[in-house]
């Protein structure tokens, strides 16, 4: 993972496998303070603290005891973030949801660039057009915000955000972004 | 935001997602998972949709899927007609493109980038 975008798309996935109605990604670059603070919030089917601990000592525990790969990821950027002098925490409840925060030093020279968050908010409010995605990017005082709920109610009833129509709505939506 | 919001807001989308649903002729299902997300999966997406756009289709439905079990040939994709799935697999954004414009609009399969049943590999 080369991008901390698609990190961002990975997380979104959990999110979608875990029955999320609603995806909310805030991406918050403090040059100054040299900080970079990627939130992920999903109202999907949580996680109880030991499966939280499984997600998060993925690289750790047992090859035997792992049933399915869930959330291989999370360790992927938890050590990515701690190499870049950050960390990353999950905050879930079985039931109501996920908060994952990840945050690193933003000129770290580990640390991986943005990279193309159009492109990952694309592929996720597309290829789960039932799910509301939300992304707010804040950088330097420049905020880009992005919410599939609005593209679809422009679009209107009976109009799939998968259609000709809605995929052209979703890129101007997104191309709305420095 | 806090999570107890999106709880509310949950009931109301489960109502409306109910109402939605329609089955098209064709349905693509893409794997998504990390290991699809780093072998370039998002790009392949793109492709796809970015195609379906350009050729007006309004017969296609894309699903994407944590992992379709097939990691060795990320990133992955199954093209779903009547009763035929097709599995694919490598692909790169041009084979997306190619799915779409050759086997969804012509009917014609893209031989190179077709990969074997996973049960023909076990």
């Amino acid at each position: 993972m080369d991008e901390i975008a698609l990190h961002v798309l990975d997380i979104g996935m959990n999110a979608v496998a875990a029955g999320a109605r609603h995806v909310v990604v805030t991406i918050v670059e403090d040059v100054e303070k040299d900080r970079l603070e990627i939130r992920v919030v999903d109202d999907g089917k949580g996680m109880d603290p030991e499966q939280v601990r499984d997600v998060l000592e993925r690289f750790s525990s047992d090859k035997a005891q792992r049933k399915r790969p869930i959330a291989l990821g999370l360790a992927l950027l938890r050590q990515t973030a701690e190499k870049c002098g950050g960390g990353l925490r999950i905050t879930s409840t079985p039931g109501r949801g996920t908060q994952v925060d990840a945050w690193m030093r933003h000129r770290d020279y580990d640390r991986p660039p943005l990279g193309n968050l159009a492109d990952t908010l694309f592929a996720l409010c597309l290829g789960a057009p039932e799910v509301d995605v939300q992304c707010t990017h804040q950088k330097n005082g420049t905020v880009f915000h992005f919410d599939s709920a609005q593209v679809r109610q422009a679009l209107g009833p009976g109009v799939s955000l998968q259609s000709p129509e809605g995929v052209r709505a979703v890129r101007r939506a997104l191309g709305s972004r420095e | 935001m806090k999570l107890s919001d999106l709880q509310q807001w949950r009931d109301r989308a489960v109502r409306d997602v109910s109402m939605r649903g329609e089955r098209k002729e064709w349905r693509i299902v893409v794997s998504m998972g990390t290991s699809g997300i780093a072998a370039g999966a998002r790009d392949v997406m793109r492709a796809l949709m970015d195609e379906i756009e350009r050729q007006e289709l309004e017969n296609v439905e894309v699903a994407l899927t944590g992992s379709l079990g097939l990691d060795d040939f990320e990133p992955v994709l199954r093209v779903e007609h009547q009763d035929e799935s097709v599995f694919y697999g490598r692909l790169t954004p041009e084979a997306a493109r190619s799915i779409i414009s050759e086997h969804v609009c012509q009917g014609r399969k893209v031989e190179r980038f077709v990969i074997g049943l996973p049960k023909e590999r076990e």
